[in-house]
């Protein structure tokens, strides 16, 4: 299974809907980090993630996503994360990651 | 698992039978989701519950991310997995012939100053019962780790 990344821009709430389906490994980790660069570029705005289709994700993609929450808190934006599962959430817990970003439901 | 009874069964494990696993996976990140699907059905064989085979997934694959990653660079080289079953646990060895490097460089993860790399091993050492990393400069790393079948072991 490899990632796919739907995207769009939320105008009324001022940030960006990414939804994550499949997995994020290093095979998949550079397109999930062009992506994210491709949307600060064209608008430096906080980036809320439905993962409620993230099967998987490793330190390469936490990787990307500390690299881009550290552009974005240099503008008090912040990487919200939703519909985590259980696993994934185990993964934010032991990293503490889980107090870093914003994690909701 | 107390410590006489873990004593007693290594005891006996001497003649109980190990299965042996061996694997030659190439140097490349696409084959990283094979291993994570090999090291399910093992242990999914085995009777780990779906969170232990999830740990499996990560840790092999932080495993196999740091040899592609700090191996040789070369993607037509290839790095080796053994697996070892046994009734009541499952060990991992993953081996690559790149550069090594210092083991005390490994360190927790500093929420106030993160890093994009340097979670792999620390969530190895989280997910699994047993973690031993033997990596000299110039030599190549090898990562063995166990985890247990029951809850008693942690």
């Amino acid at each position: 299974m490899s990632l796919s990344i739907v995207k769009n821009f939320d105008f009324e709430k001022g940030l960006w809907n990414i939804q994550l389906n499949g997995e994020v490994d290093v095979y998949t980790a550079g397109q999930l980090k062009e992506t994210f660069i491709s949307l600060l570029e064209e608008k430096k705005e906080s980036i809320k993630i439905d993962a409620s289709e993230l099967e998987y994700i490793d330190s390469t993609g936490l990787g990307v996503l500390i690299g881009i929450l550290k552009r974005l808190k240099q503008d008090n934006k912040n990487i919200i994360i939703i519909n985590i599962k259980p696993s994934i959430k185990k993964l934010l817990n032991i990293t503490g990651l889980d107090k870093i970003f914003v994690i909701e439901g | 698992m107390n410590t006489m009874n873990k004593i007693a069964k290594e005891y006996t494990n001497m003649s109980i039978k190990k299965d042996h696993i061996k694997l030659s996976i190439p140097n490349r990140p696409e084959y990283v989701s094979v291993i994570r699907l090999t090291v399910a059905a093992i242990a999914n064989r085995m009777g780990f519950d779906i969170e232990k085979i999830e740990d499996f997934k990560v840790a092999i694959a932080e495993a196999c991310t740091n040899a592609i990653t700090h191996g040789k660079h070369l993607k037509d080289d290839n790095f080796n997995i053994e697996f070892i079953v046994e009734d009541e646990k499952l060990t991992i060895y993953v081996q690559d012939n790149g550069k090594g490097y210092s083991a005390e460089k490994l360190e927790s993860p500093d929420l106030n100053n993160l890093r994009e790399g340097g979670l792999g091993v620390f969530i190895i050492k989280s997910l699994m019962d047993e973690v031993d990393i033997v990596s000299e400069l110039g030599r190549g790393t090898t990562i063995k780790m166990s985890k247990y079948l029951g809850d008693d072991f942690q």
